[in-house]
């Protein structure tokens, strides 16, 4: 019983931060780009670094989630 | 809506002391007298004040206030070794059972009329992401010294920078979905109850959402100590 709890609030971590990592991660990139784009580089850039680490961080959120299904395949 | 009636601030106000009415104060003065710092100094009184009183001394047959604590203790140590290991749970015991006391009194208090958790604030949850955050990448530097870079290398040579900028944006990301996920939960308590308390108090319409806050609260507290302590095993083992 004990162990069944202290596994289900393992899941319960892993899970609730899986869908919310995946959401960061592409706020956060976009945010970098956007930031590089229009403060570092004063506009010159815009939007292409935008675009580019948006696709990153949208590549980031699908690898926190592809590590996730290894992770469960792996047991 | 209505400004929440606080106890600490009411009293801090009658003392003279200036309390801000905007989320972040102005003056030094009034950055110490917010509501989620005057709390949380109750809360590290509690914490050292409570167990003082029900411990007293340790014996070898335990009384109940000893017992309690036992148990208590005795659980998260078995909880950490059971992610960490013997050695690495011992070397982050202290600071995992601080953050799991700390985020359960903190939360629970908010469930009394005129406290609030100070966990329902950015600025706690944050620091305390922080804290995690920047201790689980000293002890991969700490463990695997600067081959620490592997982890952040993926698998692939040929992938290596782009994998790189990846792992750099999850990891900001673990950083922002821990803050935010204690805070956002505490916040939805406090301000449901807020809420309710002021709609239908009298008809004890707040009555399940304090249930539910208990439930919230503990689960809360298990969550963020037991991803801090998957964060440091991630960084402790050896990158794949």
């Amino acid at each position: 019983m004990a162990d069944d709890r202290r596994e289900m609030f393992r899941q319960l971590a892993v899970y609730s931060q899986a869908g919310m990592s995946f959401v960061f991660s592409i706020l956060i990139g976009f945010g970098m780009g956007w930031a590089l784009d229009n403060k570092v580089f004063d506009g010159k850039t815009a939007p292409y670094l935008t675009f580019i680490f948006l696709g990153l961080g949208i590549g980031a959120g699908f690898k926190g989630l592809w590590e996730l299904t290894r992770k469960i395949k792996d047991g | 809506m209505e400004h929440p009636i606080l106890f600490i601030s009411l009293i801090l106000q009658a003392l003279g002391l200036p309390v801000p009415h905007t989320p972040v104060g102005a003056t030094m003065l009034e950055k110490i007298c917010e509501p989620y710092m005057t709390y949380t100094w109750m809360v590290m009184a509690f914490l050292i004040i409570v167990p003082r009183l029900t411990m007293g001394k340790l014996e070898m047959v335990p009384g109940s206030g000893q017992n309690f604590w036992e148990v208590m203790v005795g659980g998260l140590m078995d909880f950490c070794s059971e992610n960490l290991g013997e050695k690495g749970a011992k070397m982050l015991f202290p600071m995992m059972a601080t953050f799991f006391f700390y985020i359960i009194i903190a939360n629970m208090i908010g469930l009394i009329p005129g406290f609030m958790s100070p966990t329902s604030s950015l600025n706690i949850t944050l620091a305390m992401t922080i804290i995690v955050w920047v201790t689980h990448h000293v002890l991969g530097f700490r463990y695997h010294g600067l081959h620490y870079y592997k982890h952040f290398m993926g698998p692939n040579k040929w992938l290596a920078p782009f994998m790189f900028l990846l792992e750099v944006i999850s990891n900001f990301a673990r950083l922002i979905s821990l803050s935010m996920r204690l805070f956002g939960n505490i916040l939805a308590k406090e301000v449901l109850l807020g809420v309710l308390f002021m709609l239908a108090g009298a008809f004890f319409a707040p009555l399940p959402i304090l249930c539910l806050g208990v439930l919230v609260s503990v689960i809360q507290a298990v969550v963020f100590v037991l991803l801090s302590l998957l964060y440091c095993a991630g960084a402790m083992e050896h990158a794949h």
